[in-house]
């Protein structure tokens, strides 16, 4: 039967060389073991979010806005909703909390949630005591987290006040099915009764409020053509219409974005192990030149050998792959911790069957793809190899690029795969092509460099400069995988302490130590009076108008306009002040401030610059805002730069002054106390204006930094079995080259050489390799993050020397430390016995 | 059975050209022992790699079962080696990580054959390596590894037996051995054989003698009393 030969041939071909079956196996299983790890996490999510989807929206239906909802949008609501749905109503807000009178002078910032008595229509809010949610809240009773009651120094039973109502604590909430975002909130939850929201005074015009619909719907009903349709009857693109699969979408967006990142982390780790699969069918052919000829000899035609070879190679990634997938289940044991902390419910996560087909197919397609160009090679052994020896293929040269363009293409495909979207994907291979490159390059130089090396009178270092050009040695493929390894490693470590830095750094020390929200106009004067005694210093209260973008350019903006990434752009709530002068720190890009007397004459604003360039607005644009149901229409005289880093109140847009007149505006402020000062101040402010709410803007840093760390634990989790993979590479190569060393080393002895000298240079070689790699991996690293950091994250350069040095040492000793597993048995081999070929 | 006319073939070596075979031109018939003998470097082994196929010639042509070599491509010159010739070599060329019966068998399984291990263990009994079949190359000794790629080469029947130095690894006595073996071979399959050798005394053992010198053809004898009976006779099978 056809294929029965190259079958056979393939798997009888596999007795021979143990040793780099299981080093190709070794390098692709750990590449697809962080893909299996990730990929299984991720769909954990998707999975876990699609079936309590329901209860993470809290209806089949949600209708979100920062405004109460028309009377035309609630009749829409009960209309599509129909008889025997259920609707209940919501709105989620931000509020100080304190205890009520007579009591110390604590305040707490909490996330105050007041529900109709319908809620929750799906899922359990879990309390203690477990009891009906009626005989809970109402008539002046609260349901709040244990963080209130520990941070207030109360108990069950205790009376907290909320703005200007005081409500009895009547128990604590264990769990509640449709918190929206779990690991970034501003304070612990406080659970009311709608009908006691309006006591407390907070709901005024201009507050800063949530407003959620929830609607269940009859089981019959098609959830989707109801969404569509509620969607399309409701027009107005500042509501957010969803249905229970679109549950916890910015949680999707991240989840998706960092699974997409650490996928992406485990793909360099697989194209990493897909260097050392080349390297190693290219060595393994070298030894089987004599085979393939004979083989040729006796009839076989070049295309059976290679498929024989092909059927192997698939084989052989296909056992790493698989070994991966095992791996990968370990790995995502010890991922899903810490990633598990980012989501606001419990991840019962398992090992998904289609990110383990999908990690094996990555695994098989890069193994047989990196595997192909040397395999072409087969084509070009001749037969009469047999009778002349001398007659060794001769290099490919430029026919060499032209056979790796399938491999290329292979790779791209399955990257863009990997990615899931074109510009991501793009990207990536741009990326990664470019430092390969430029590490092959430097690769190149470096090797071209060792030869040009001042000739000391060290014999180690002389003999060890001489291993690095050993015939058949990989020194260039070994500096190009473990310098990407290293490379990834460091570039995450440089970036990791810069986002550190900027959130604990200088810029973050003087950032306010509180930010006042929602001080009502007529209590203005009196707040920026507390604020100059208590501080000693006058604070900037700035006006605020919240609104929502009605139309760009005189084109208004319909539902659907804007892809959805870009969406938020468009449907979010914009704060909008007004000033006379620049804020000092913005820098204006294009355009100019207006005078007074053009602010006179028409409404004009000025708009921030990467905000503007979503917008698809230049000077000279119009935007249109629509301020509780009011148009208004203003023409961009500049474009600033945002220093966001400041931490400050700092705005999108800024209108110029008298625009805004008659809109319902509050005062935001900031205040800048020492850490000690500080719970006195916002109790003296919480106890004067109840309504205002403080934002603790060094917690909220501390909250992002630990984000951070999270995050940063499961990056460097997975950038690190690139390293892994990149020693394995190495690992390999000097086990290629196992036979001209043993050679050597037995020759050197001969010749009188003490086994430490022979050591010595081993040592140095290795020493030499790890360095060199070490080198072009960290410079790139620091190319790499300060691009990043320039145009993406905007934070300043950090020079940061421990990582920079501990990229060069550590891959100089990892380098070291695998040259050495690998030769230590070498040098104990007895120089006869193998002179004498035994 | 084989036709070479006017054949030369040249190498680059160190830069510059150099001459292995020049008009070399010879009729082999059907049947026929042949032996090429000459001294080191004479051109013999690459005479013989030209009739199998094994490389192109830069000038002549060279015809094989009437195949003309010089018109086939790779994949021609494959199945052509694969139907038509079977080929031992002095230094044996068994594929290391195959067994002695897996080696026998790779030409029959090329050609498809289902029955290939069967046939290759039974091969290798009739030649005395029945105990053996299940060694690797490295297990066998020098004459038992030689005779492996004897089977090998004859496992096929080919037409046409072409041995290039096949006891030059061995010694004297396991090489008479070998020699006997081929020779008994060729003439139970009815082929015809191409022996290169530089011992005058196997040489004596061929129906024709062709003597190459720096590439030419420089004696062509026919041997009027080969020493068949005592190579025939001492084989026992």
């Amino acid at each position: 039967m056809r294929g029965m030969w190259e079958l056979r041939h393939g798997t009888r071909e596999l007795r021979g060389a143990g040793r780099h079956f299981v080093y190709l196996a070794a390098c692709v299983s750990l590449g697809v073991a962080a893909l299996v790890a990730v990929g299984s996490l991720g769909r954990s999510v998707e999975r876990t979010v699609a079936a309590s989807g329901r209860t993470m929206l809290g209806g089949d239906l949600e209708v979100r806005s920062s405004q109460p909802l028309s009377p035309a949008s609630e009749a829409a609501i009960a209309e599509i909703a129909g008889s025997g749905a259920g609707v209940t109503r919501i709105r989620e807000l931000a509020a100080m909390a304190q205890p009520a009178a007579g009591r110390d002078h604590r305040t707490l910032l909490v996330e105050l949630k007041a529900v109709g008595p319908a809620y929750p229509l799906y899922g359990r809010l879990e309390t203690v005591p477990a009891a009906p949610l009626p005989d809970l809240i109402g008539k002046g009773r609260a349901l709040v987290q244990e963080a209130v009651l520990s941070r207030l120094g109360l108990d069950v039973g205790d009376v907290l006040r909320i703005g200007g109502a005081d409500f009895r604590v009547a128990g604590t909430i264990a769990s509640e099915p449709d918190r929206a975002v779990g690991f970034f909130t501003l304070g612990p939850r406080v659970l009311i009764a709608e009908s006691d929201l309006a006591a407390t005074g907070l709901v005024q015009l201009g507050s800063r409020i949530r407003h959620r619909a929830l609607i269940r719907t009859t089981p019959a009903a098609d959830v989707e053509a109801l969404r569509d349709a509620l969607a399309a009857r409701l027009g107005d693109p500042g509501l957010r219409v969803a249905g229970y699969r679109q549950a916890q979408p910015g949680l999707r967006r991240f989840w998706d974005q960092l699974t997409t990142y650490l996928g992406l982390t485990g793909l360099v780790a697989l194209l990493v192990g897909g260097i050392g699969v080349a390297v190693s069918v290219r060595a393994l052919l070298r030894r089987r030149l004599a085979t393939i000829a004979t083989l040729k000899c006796l009839g076989a035609p070049w295309r059976r050998i290679f498929l024989a070879y092909l059927l192997q190679t698939a084989a052989l990634g296909l056992a790493g792959s698989v070994a991966g997938a095992l791996l990968g289940a370990a790995l995502a044991r010890v991922l899903a911790p810490a990633l598990s902390r980012l989501l606001p419910f419990p991840l019962d996560w398992t090992i998904a069957p289609a990110a383990v087909a999908h990690g094996i197919a990555m695994g098989v397609g890069v193994t047989l793809l990196c595997a192909l160009p040397p395999l072409a090679e087969i084509h070009r052994v001749p037969p009469s190899l047999l009778l002349r020896h001398e007659v060794e293929p001769r290099p490919l040269g430029w026919r060499g690029a032209v056979a790796a363009l399938p491999m290329a293409a292979g790779l791209s495909a399955l990257a863009l795969w990997q990615a899931g979207s074109w510009k991501v994907g793009a990207l990536f291979i741009g990326g990664f092509a470019g430092g390969l490159a430029l590490l092959y390059l430097t690769a190149r130089a470096a090797l071209a460099g060792a030869r040009r090396l001042p000739r000391l009178r060290w014999i180690a270092w002389r003999h060890a400069v001489a291993g690095l050009h050993r015939p058949g040695g990989h020194a260039a493929a070994v500096l190009v995988t473990l310098g990407l390894a290293v490379m990834l490693v460091v570039a995450v470590a440089l970036l990791e302490g810069a986002i550190r830095a900027a959130l604990s750094g200088p810029s973050a020390a003087r950032a306010p130590t509180f930010f006042f929200i929602d001080i009502q106009p007529d209590q203005a004067p009196a707040f920026a009076r507390l604020l100059t005694d208590r501080t000693g210093a006058a604070p900037t209260l700035n006006p605020v108008v919240r609104a929502r973008l009605a139309a760009v350019n005189g084109e208004p903006l319909s539902r659907d306009t804007g892809r959805r990434d870009e969406a938020w752009y468009l449907t979010r709530e914009y704060v909008l002040t007004w000033a006379a002068a620049p804020p000092e720190r913005d820098v204006i890009t294009s355009g100019g401030w207006w005078t007074s007397e053009a602010a006179a004459r028409e409404p004009l604003v000025s708009v921030e610059d990467e905000i503007a360039k979503s917008l698809g607005v230049r000077v000279g644009g119009r935007l249109t805002w629509d301020i509780q149901g009011v148009p208004i229409t203003a023409r961009v005289t500049s474009l600033r730069k945002v220093d966001w880093r400041t931490f400050g109140a700092n705005f999108f847009v800024i209108f110029s002054p008298g625009a805004l007149e008659g809109a319902p505006a509050t005062f935001i402020a900031t205040a800048h106390v020492a850490p000690a000062e500080a719970d006195r101040l916002q109790s003296a402010v919480v106890a004067a204006f109840p309504n205002v709410s403080a934002i603790p803007v060094r917690e909220v840093l501390e909250r992002a930094a630990q984000l951070v760390d999270q995050i940063a634990l499961a990056v460097r989790l997975v950038a690190a079995v690139s390293i892994v993979a990149g020693l394995i590479v190495l690992a390999g190569a000097l086990s290629i080259t196992r036979h001209e060393r043993l050679y050597q080393a037995v020759v050197w002895k001969a010749l009188g050489a003490t086994r430490g000298l022979v050591a010595r240079t081993f040592a140095v070689e290795y020493a030499l390799l790890g360095a060199a790699a070490g080198l072009a991996g960290t410079a790139l690293a620091a190319v790499l993050a300060w691009g990043v950091q320039r145009w993406v994250l905007e934070v300043p350069w950090l020079w940061q020397p421990a990582a920079l040095a501990g990229g060069v040492a550590g891959a100089c000793l990892l380098a070291l430390a695998v040259g050495y597993l690998g030769s230590y048995r070498l040098l104990g081999q007895k120089p006869l016995a193998v002179l004498r070929g035994e | 059975m084989v036709s070479i006319a006017g054949l030369g073939m040249r190498f680059a070596s160190g830069g510059r050209a150099v001459s292995v075979l020049s008009d070399v031109s010879l009729e082999v018939p059907a049947r026929q022992f042949l032996a090429v003998a000459g001294p080191s470097g004479s051109g013999k082994s690459t005479l013989l790699g030209l009739i199998a196929g094994l490389d192109r010639p830069t000038a002549g042509t060279i015809t094989v079962a009437g195949a003309d070599l010089t018109r086939l491509d790779e994949d021609a010159l494959a199945r052509f080696r694969l139907d038509t010739i079977g080929y031992i070599f002095q230094s044996f060329h068994l594929v290391p990580t195959l067994t002695a019966e897996e080696n026998v068998a790779v030409p029959l399984e090329l050609a498809g054959e289902r029955d290939a291990l069967t046939r290759a263990r039974a091969l290798l009994g009739e030649l005395g390596l029945g105990e053996r079949a299940e060694h690797y190359p490295v297990q066998l000794s020098g004459g038992e590894q030689q005779r492996v790629a004897v089977a090998r080469a004859v496992a096929r029947r080919p037409a046409l037996l072409l041995a290039d130095e096949p006891t030059g690894n061995l010694d004297s006595a396991t090489g008479e051995r070998i020699i006997e073996l081929i020779v008994e071979l060729n003439r139970s399959l009815g082929s015809t054989l191409v022996l290169v050798t530089h011992d005058a005394a196997l040489a004596g053992h061929a129906d024709r003698l062709v003597t190459l010198r720096d590439g030419r053809i420089v004696s062509d004898e026919m041997n009027p009393s080969p020493e068949r009976s005592r190579l025939g006779g001492e084989r026992t099978r």
